[in-house]
């Protein structure tokens, strides 16, 4: 598109011409310019100049009677550049309005001017420059000026030079009033020419297409794309008739004309088309274009200049498509392939056109490559030389001859042989595949990007083959390789057998015999079974150095391959003095993986029969290969390679001498096997099978087989299980009778190339022991010993391993926090040390590797039959958790580095609370201060412990065995979280039993009692945690252990003032029938009046004096004393009258509870007789 | 007339391809047909094709080259049925009853108990019935 001149590409703009007062010229053209539409301006200086408007002499050759040509060359830009629709002439006012001269003057240019325009059709608009706005003129001499102008008022214009508004609103007059001309000027130029195509008072149709064009042209300059449209269709249809008929030029050039004339008017077409949004009519003008000429090929000698042609069209089609991708609707796309549609995806896409462009540049390549390889057209004999001097004529589509006779030139026509041989001269200046290349990358790359692989390889394809042309084998080898990569993939045999055969004969002029064998080896095991002997001429072209794929080539392809490998050479098919060969110093080693196509040449499978083995013993393992290569195929040596080098064995072909084998130093000392043939017939397996022996215990596997074939060539296959084999590509749509690899099918399904070899059996006792449970808190030993029996023990290593019995793995709780470890473990490996003298235990210590918490590598010491070695791990458990503790022993038998035997123990170790501690607050006996918020607390609400303040309070704490062990207490104390000094209470051990080293069976209870007396007021008063210090009954280890200490965190209390403490005075016992006083005393400890209320309630045990309900007044800080004197009634354990004493401040009511309103009666005065001591112990019990 | 027939299988793979032409072109017809498989792509996995195509296994019109029309088909199984013709106006109801034939055959070659579904189609019944009905296929013969 870029070739095609600016005029042709750009649609018409209007011309408009203006002349004199040139300071304004600026103004007035740029103004027009930005106009919508533009109007383009040509500016002449001064009156002089306007002879350029003038009509030019016609040329001879041009004359509209001769027709001999259809467009002029040069008409587009004569009228988009030199033919103004219309002429504005300028003149200043002051020289209308001046002296006589001046006006004369004026009058001379108009008369002049009209001379000019005089039968063209031109408008002519005058126009009065004024400096400034105040400036006036005569109407009279307006209607002079108008007159002498022959022209209508509204085109003489005023324009204010200086007054900006005025000014712009002058110019907008002028441009409109231009543009009304423009119009005008192109209707009348169209209609004149359009009635001549009416009446057909043409004499050609060269100039019916002519007039055609230019009505369209004209209708193009006033916007009116229809009629434009129109005509342009008229044009070409016109010209579509000519082919046949014309007989004006000699007939090759004649079709280059119509040719040019016709690409011409399609582009105009399809532009128009284009741009109209209408891209379905553009793609079927399009097609019908195509079709109309594709066939208008000419004579064999200028059929290049077809294709080039045709190429072009698509180029150019291509282009305006991509230029105008905006204007395609996105709603074309839903319809493609419907019968409303015969449009297709890719039809609306650029890349499909310059695919095609490329396609046809490359036809016209072949076809110039073959006129020039011939060289004996009738045309080189008779014309011989290639005319010079040949240019362009004026007519669209000619050439012509320009020859200089003295000062005079000519311009001859040319005949038929000479324009070929121009044209063959022209055409050979281009590099024509660099073309072919960028066209088909760009369609390539659209195709990409349009996730539409298969053309953009198509076109990969189409470029590697012009790389190949042009010989730039590297290229055209990394093309192929990718295209063909795509063939392999989706199995298409017969466009991969093309890539290969050009990859092939790249690889010759590369110089390359690996990748030569890679491929010749890959298509000769293609599956292709066509008898295509007969070599069709035009094959090489169509299939390129490959041929006609063929069972016959594939064998053909092997035999090539197998001699170049037994040492002789290949020489290039297309180049006969390039050629490759395999020599001893350059040997080829192929490696065949499993996503190879070369699995097809070589397939190795191989399985052991069993899953596992013993180290020492032997185990059956089975080769099978299997090759689709066309003729069976004779391997010199076979290599087998295990993961285990040991193992690795060589067979080698009976027929080949041993000792040329064993020539070979690095073989020395590998196992070598015979086989009495190692031929491979075609698809059939090849089965060997062997014995495999492995000392070393771990996983040995079939890495590689490895054949050889001829003296420098291998072939190296990744040995594959035939439980998971991958079917072979391409063969595996081949209806083909399915066989395995091994004889046994149930080995063909499960055989793997992989087998274990196992550990050999230990013989060393690992014991592992642990009495009874573990105990929260505690440091538990856990003795550990090793004992060899048949073997020594090399370089041990013990590994110990703690596990959550019940799962989990981990013995940690993120979530929890843990106050008793740092690292939130429940349990933990705290150290492993040898077990006896302690000097010999540090320098085991020491060589401890690693102790994690539940994690530990120690390293065990040489150690002959009969030696024992012992050591002690010890756990702490910070929460009851069950643990599995698992010791593994790794050693070496003998003192080489040999395979390691490990021996594994495990041990469930249960962890449990070993005492469990409950606690209980109490008030002194008959003692009861009113606590104001436990009496407002809901029961049951809270379980909070509330303590009247200074008053002393009992804590007896409890404490139970709750293990199965009998574990020792050593001490009970409360420990204050606060500074000694600053307690906010004080806190005494008061009684209870001795806590020194006292037994405690499992369920047996342990109690302290302590006094608590609060000292501040205080909602919340922490009152630190009881330790209790035990340890076992029996100790585990040996060593004196100072006890574990069991922490427990006493809650907090609530302390307030009490305001009333109701206290109860009576005497311990009494008698029947003796009377005796019963105290209800209550004591006001605010400072303010408290009013009480009491009561007492009747009982038949008792009578009694004193006020049944009373109340009274207790004055600040006071104490209120009842006295009642009760006589008892009847004897034993009674229960004293209930006195219920309410506080009217507080609305609080205090019933004694019962045991402390309980008073035993003796029928008379009791007499005890007991000796000193079982007094104190009855007296201690009693305190209990 | 009918070029070129093509089944190819889930892999893209061809499992049968057979020209008509008579003339040396097999490489160019199979590089016709493996392209138009990008059209089908684009066509099946394309949400916004209209629901007229889902619903029905013609896809009509694939690849138009210079000389030739491709029309593609696909089964239920997605197995894509391609003829490549050399007549560049063809009824669509002649497209449709052909490939309508076409599949039948095809059905009757899979079914054989003989064959392994996605290996190539050798039947050689199968070969005479398809070049059978690319002969009686003609524009207008089929209503």
């Amino acid at each position: 598109m870029e070739d095609y001149p600016e005029e042709l590409r750009t649609p018409p703009i209007s011309l408009v011409s203006v002349v004199g007062c040139p300071e304004l010229h600026q103004t007035i053209s740029s103004f027009l310019h930005a106009e919508q539409p533009p109007i383009n301006t040509l500016a002449l200086p001064d009156f002089s100049k306007i002879s350029v408007l003038s009509r030019k002499q016609k040329d001879p050759l041009s004359s509209s009677h001769s027709a001999a040509g259809i467009l002029k060359r040069d008409w587009l830009s004569k009228h988009r550049t030199r033919v103004p629709a219309a002429v504005a002439a300028l003149f200043r006012v002051d020289c209308v309005t001046g002296d006589p001269a001046q006006w004369l003057q004026v009058c001379t240019d108009l008369e002049n001017l009209k001379a000019v325009l005089h039968g063209r059709g031109i408008k002519l608009i005058v126009i009065l420059v004024q400096t400034y706005a105040n400036e006036d003129v005569n109407e009279d001499l307006k209607i002079t000026l108008r007159k002498r102008a022959e022209i209508d008022a509204k085109y003489l214009m005023m324009l204010v030079q200086d007054d900006t508004p005025e000014l712009k609103q002058s110019l907008t007059r002028l441009s409109s009033t231009l543009a009304e001309l423009c119009n005008t000027y192109y209707r009348e130029e169209g209609r004149k020419i359009r009635i001549r195509i009416e009446k057909r008072s043409f004499s050609s149709v060269e100039l019916n297409i002519r007039y055609c064009f230019k009505v369209a042209v004209f209708a193009e300059f006033r916007r009116d794309w229809a009629e434009a449209l129109r005509f342009y269709e008229e044009a070409y249809r016109a010209l579509r008739e000519m082919i046949a008929t014309s007989t004006r030029l000699p007939p090759v050039q004649r079709l280059v004309e119509i040719r040019a004339v016709a690409e011409q008017l399609f582009f105009k077409i399809s532009t128009l088309l284009l741009h109209g949004g209408k891209v379905e009519e553009a793609i079927a003008w399009f097609n019908r274009h195509f079709n109309s000429y594709k066939h208008l090929v000419g004579l064999d000698e200028v059929s290049f200049l077809h294709w080039d042609w045709l190429s072009r069209q698509f180029l150019v089609f291509a282009e305006l498509l991509e230029t105008s991708s905006a204007a395609i609707p996105n709603t074309l796309s839903s319809h493609f392939g419907t019968p409303e549609s015969s449009l297709t995806e890719w039809e609306i896409q650029p890349a499909y056109y310059y695919q095609l462009a490329a396609n046809y540049l490359r036809e016209k390549r072949y076809c110039l490559d073959n006129l020039l390889s011939t060289g004996d057209s009738e045309f080189s004999r008779t014309s011989g030389k290639v005319p010079e001097s040949v240019m362009p004529s004026v007519f669209i589509g000619q050439s012509a001859r320009l020859v200089e006779q003295g000062d005079m030139i000519e311009v001859l026509p040319l005949s038929d042989a000479e324009y070929v041989q121009y044209a063959l001269s022209e055409a050979q200046r281009f590099q024509d595949s660099y073309e072919i290349i960028a066209l088909f990358r760009k369609a390539c790359e659209s195709f990409t990007n349009l996730k539409a692989p298969r053309l953009a390889s198509l076109c990969s394809n189409r470029m590697a083959k012009e790389y190949f042309f042009t010989e730039d084998f590297t290229d055209a080898k990394k093309l192929f390789d990718t295209v063909s990569s795509l063939y392999r993939q989706e199995g298409w045999v017969t466009l991969l057998w093309e890539s290969l055969g050009y990859l092939q004969e790249c690889s010759i002029r590369l110089d390359s015999a690996k990748d030569f064998i890679e491929y010749s080896l890959e298509m000769a095991s293609l599956p292709i079974f066509a008898n295509g002997d007969q070599e069709i001429p035009d094959s090489k072209r169509e299939y390129g150095p490959a041929g006609l794929p063929s069972q016959s080539r594939r064998e053909a392809l092997q035999s090539e391959v197998l001699s170049l490998v037994r040492g002789e050479e290949i020489v290039s098919r297309t180049d006969r003095g390039c050629s490759i060969a395999v020599t001893k110093e350059q040997p080829v080693r192929i490696d065949v993986d499993i996503i190879s196509p070369l699995r097809m040449v070589l397939l190795v499978s191989v399985a052991f029969h069993d899953q596992s083995v013993k180290p020492g013993s032997p185990v059956m393992f089975t080769l099978s290969l299997v090759s689709q290569l066309p003729c069976s195929i004779e391997v010199d040596e076979l290599e087998i390679e295990f993961n285990q080098p040991k193992c690795n064995f060589i067979i080698i072909n009976a027929v080949e001498e041993i000792s040329a084998a064993r020539s070979n130093g690095d073989n020395q000392d590998v196992r070598i096997e015979t086989a009495p043939s190692i031929v491979l017939p075609t698809n059939k397996w090849l089965r060997l099978t062997y014995d495999v022996k492995s000392d070393q215990s771990g996983k040995l596997e079939c890495l590689s087989v490895t054949a050889r074939i001829g003296k420098s060539f291998k072939i190296c296959c990744q040995a594959e299980s035939p439980a998971s084999m991958e079917d072979l590509p391409f063969w595996k749509f081949e209806g083909m009778v399915q066989t395995f690899p091994t004889k046994d099918p149930v080995l063909s399904f499960s055989g793997q190339k992989v087998i274990q070899v196992e550990e050999p059996d230990p013989e060393v006792d690992l014991i592992l022991n642990a009495s009874s449970p573990a105990l929260v808190g505690e440091s538990f030993v856990v003795p550990l010993t090793v004992i060899p029996r048949g073997h020594e023990v090399y370089s041990g290593e013990l590994k110990i391993n703690l596990v959550d019995a019940r799962g989990g793995g981990l013995l940690m709780s993120p979530r929890e926090t843990d106050p008793f470890s740092s690292g939130n473990h429940h349990v933990e490996l705290i150290s492993i040390s040898r077990m006896g003298d302690d000097d010999e235990s540090r320098i085991h210590s020491d060589k401890i590797k690693k102790i994690q918490q539940s994690f530990g590598v120690v390293s065990v010491p040489d150690l002959r039959v009969g030696d024992k070695w012992s050591c002690k791990l010890e756990i702490k458990w910070h929460k009851p958790k069950s643990v599995m503790l698992y010791a593994s022993l790794g050693y070496s038998p003998n003192s080489a580095e040999a395979a390691r035997v490990n021996v594994h123990r495990s041990l469930q170790i249960e962890g449990k609370i070993p005492i469990s501690i409950t606690h209980t607050f109490m008030m002194p006996f008959r003692r009861e201060p009113l606590l104001l918020s436990k009496v407002k607390s809901l029961p049951g609400a809270d379980q909070n412990v509330y303590l009247a303040l200074n008053e002393t309070s009992i804590l007896i704490v409890t404490a139970r065995n709750s293990s199965e062990v009998p574990l020792r207490v050593k001490s009970m104390m409360i420990q204050s979280n606060s500074n000694k000094n600053e307690t906010p209470y004080s806190i005494q051990h008061v009684g209870g039993v001795s806590a020194d080293d006292s037994l405690l069976v499992p369920g047996g209870e342990f109690k302290g009692v302590f006094s608590v007396r609060p000292k501040i007021d205080s909602p919340n008063l922490e009152l630190g945690s009881v330790c209790l210090n035990w340890n076992r009954d029996l100790t585990l280890s040996d060593s004196e252990d100072s006890g574990v200490v069991t922490e427990q965190k006493l809650p907090a209390v609530i302390v307030e003032q009490s305001p009333l403490v109701v206290s109860l005075e009576f005497p311990p016992h009494a008698i029947l029938g003796i009377p005796f006083l019963f105290y209800i005393k209550v004591s006001n400890q605010t400072n303010l009046l408290q009013e009480i209320k009491y009561s007492l309630g009747d009982t038949q045990s008792f009578v009694f004096c004193g006020p049944h309900d009373n109340a009274g007044f207790i004055l600040p800080k006071m104490e209120y004393v009842m006295s009642y004197k009760l006589v008892p009634l009847c004897s034993g354990s009674q229960q004293l009258p209930q006195a219920t004493i309410t506080s009217l401040r507080y609305s609080a009511a205090l019933n004694p509870s019962v045991t402390a309103t309980t008073i035993f009666v003796y029928p008379s005065e009791p007499n005890f007789f007991v000796a000193d001591n079982e007094k104190e112990t009855i007296l201690a019990k009693l305190n209990l | 007339m009918i070029a070129c027939v093509a089944v190819v299988g889930h892999q893209n793979n061809p499992l049968y391809l057979q020209s008509f032409t008579g003339a040396d072109d097999a490489l160019k017809l199979h590089h016709i047909v493996h392209c138009s498989l990008d059209v089908i792509d684009e066509r099946v996995n394309n949400p916004k094709r209209s629901v007229i195509t889902l619903n029905e296994s013609y896809l009509g019109l694939l690849y138009p080259t210079e000389s030739y029309k491709v029309y593609g088909y696909l089964s239920n199984t997605k197995v894509k049925f391609l003829v490549v013709t050399t007549d560049l106006d063809v009824k669509d109801t002649d497209i449709r009853s052909f490939f309508r034939r076409f599949h039948a055959a095809y059905v009757d070659a899979v079914s054989n108990p003989f064959h392994v579904p996605g290996k190539k189609i050798i039947s050689r019944i199968f070969a005479a019935r398809v070049s059978g009905i690319v002969k009686a296929f003609a524009p207008g013969t089929y209503g």
